[in-house]
């Protein structure tokens, strides 16, 4: 016989009782809180799975360093003139606040630290590690961006790492607004029938009619994503039209599992107040 | 050592060494569209000489270790992997395993089941048409590999014992 029988029949109680331990087992796995599963995901990746993680670590080095440098390069360049521009900005916007009796600006605070990507299902990664070396207590929810734009948002943390869910989790939800007008929105994920992972806007006035190509960036509503960051641009109107509202299926600004670096939102200023969201452009 | 001993630490071997390149070869898969599962190519090959309750022990352990690798599916993997280490090994004694293709026909059937279930309970989104289709080029892949592995662990462990 090429597959022996070893199973006697009274091990067949006792091997169905261990199986339905560990179903139980896993059904209380499956139900852990969102600081459960990364205790549990932390310690396994700290532990048995740290020298096949070291060795993926090593090969990433070897093979991305040539890509790594060319792209830190031209990420420098592109932050040099933005730096030089800012610096402008920043005075005439002293002088202007000046000019109307405001209060200095707030400054935002953003920890920085390293995304590693969870498994690439059919469209990508959903969820991701964020570990920081930061002493910054990090408070969750909160948005994660990268210098392109956003990334998703942190939603369990302990010590200085983190779980998050990037903006392609069926859960994902993130209050937007054009750039130029005054049409908001929620944003959520949309997947298109090639498998493309795209965003869409829902909710905007159906009197507002939005082109092509405009910029969608982040409202700030909600106190988890800072205001002004980069969502995607306009593609074209959605399907979806319900009642007094359109729909519009976005470009994102970071494809998820591209992102090395991020950076996770702190409304509040380590030694400050907390910095209340701005007011909607386009007012009077 | 008698020859079905052999053939049974033999296989061990293969189907851990299955596991270790399904794990060392992550960022590999993770690039392609679809590949084989060598994780559960490697269970089912365990459980060809495990009894029920270890190879649904084993299953529960590997499940953990791709949640800890893809930090999704903690729980559901577990489930999926312990129910198809246990189904696998009491398949091997519930259908004849006297037949030439077997062992083939046995790990594509079971990386199909398995795959298709770790993706339904995954967070993935796709349709299930696309899900099963992708499931069963997987198990494919799965089956040639670790049946040629099967093949050769079987035959190596042969010729030692004589």
């Amino acid at each position: 016989m090429r597959y022996p029988t070893i199973d006697r029949p009274g091990r067949k109680r006792r091997d169905f009782g261990l199986v339905a331990g560990l179903c139980a087992v896993s059904l209380l796995l499956a139900n852990l809180g969102e600081v459960g599963r990364l205790t549990v995901l932390r310690g396994l990746r700290a532990t048995v799975l740290a020298p096949v993680l070291a060795v993926h670590r090593g090969y990433e080095r070897g093979t991305g360093l040539a890509r790594q440098v060319e792209e830190l390069t031209a990420e420098r360049d592109s932050l040099a003139r933005q730096v030089a521009a800012a610096a402008d900005l920043a005075e005439e916007n002293h002088r202007l606040r000046a000019l109307v009796g405001l209060p200095e600006r707030l400054a935002e605070t953003f920890v920085t630290g390293e995304i590693t990507p969870g498994a690439a299902g059919d469209v990508g990664p959903h969820t991701f590690l964020f570990r920081t070396s930061s002493d910054v207590r990090l408070t969750v929810p909160a948005g994660v961006r990268s210098p392109k734009g956003l990334v998703g948002v942190l939603r369990a943390r302990r010590a200085g790492s983190a779980l998050g869910e990037f903006w392609t989790h069926p859960d994902f939800r993130v209050a937007a607004r054009v750039s130029e007008g005054d049409a908001t929105g929620i944003v959520r994920p949309f997947r298109v029938e090639a498998g493309e992972s795209l965003m869409l806007l829902e909710g905007a006035p159906f009197q507002a009619e939005i082109p092509a190509g405009t910029r969608v960036v982040t409202s700030g509503i909600g106190g988890v994503h800072a205001p002004g960051i980069p969502v995607g641009t306009i593609l074209r109107e959605g399907e979806s039209r319900s009642g007094w509202s359109r729909s519009y299926v976005i470009r994102p600004a970071v494809q998820p599992g591209y992102a090395r670096v991020g950076l996770a939102w702190i409304p509040e200023p380590l030694d400050g107040p907390p910095v209340a969201p701005p007011e909607p452009e386009g007012g009077p | 050592m008698n020859g079905d001993r052999a053939v049974s630490a033999w296989t061990g071997l293969a189907a851990g060494l299955l596991v270790t390149i399904h794990f060392l070869l992550y960022p590999v898969w993770a690039g392609l569209a679809v590949g084989p599962n060598l994780l559960v190519g490697g269970l089912l090959l365990a459980a060809l000489h495990l009894r029920a309750g270890h190879a649904g022990l084993l299953g529960f352990l590997l499940g953990l270790l791709e949640a800890g690798m893809t930090l999704d599916g903690l729980g559901s993997a577990t489930l999926v992997l312990t129910l198809a280490g246990y189904g696998a090994a009491r398949a091997r004694d519930l259908l004849f395993a006297d037949a030439r293709f077997y062992a083939f026909v046995y790990l594509l059937a079971g990386t199909w089941v398995t795959d298709l279930a770790l993706r339904a309970t995954g967070s993935g989104d796709s349709s299930f048409a696309h899900a099963a289709g992708a499931a069963f080029v997987s198990a494919l892949l799965t089956a040639a590999v670790a049946g040629a592995v099967e093949a050769v662990a079987r035959s190596a462990a042969l010729s030692r014992s004589g």
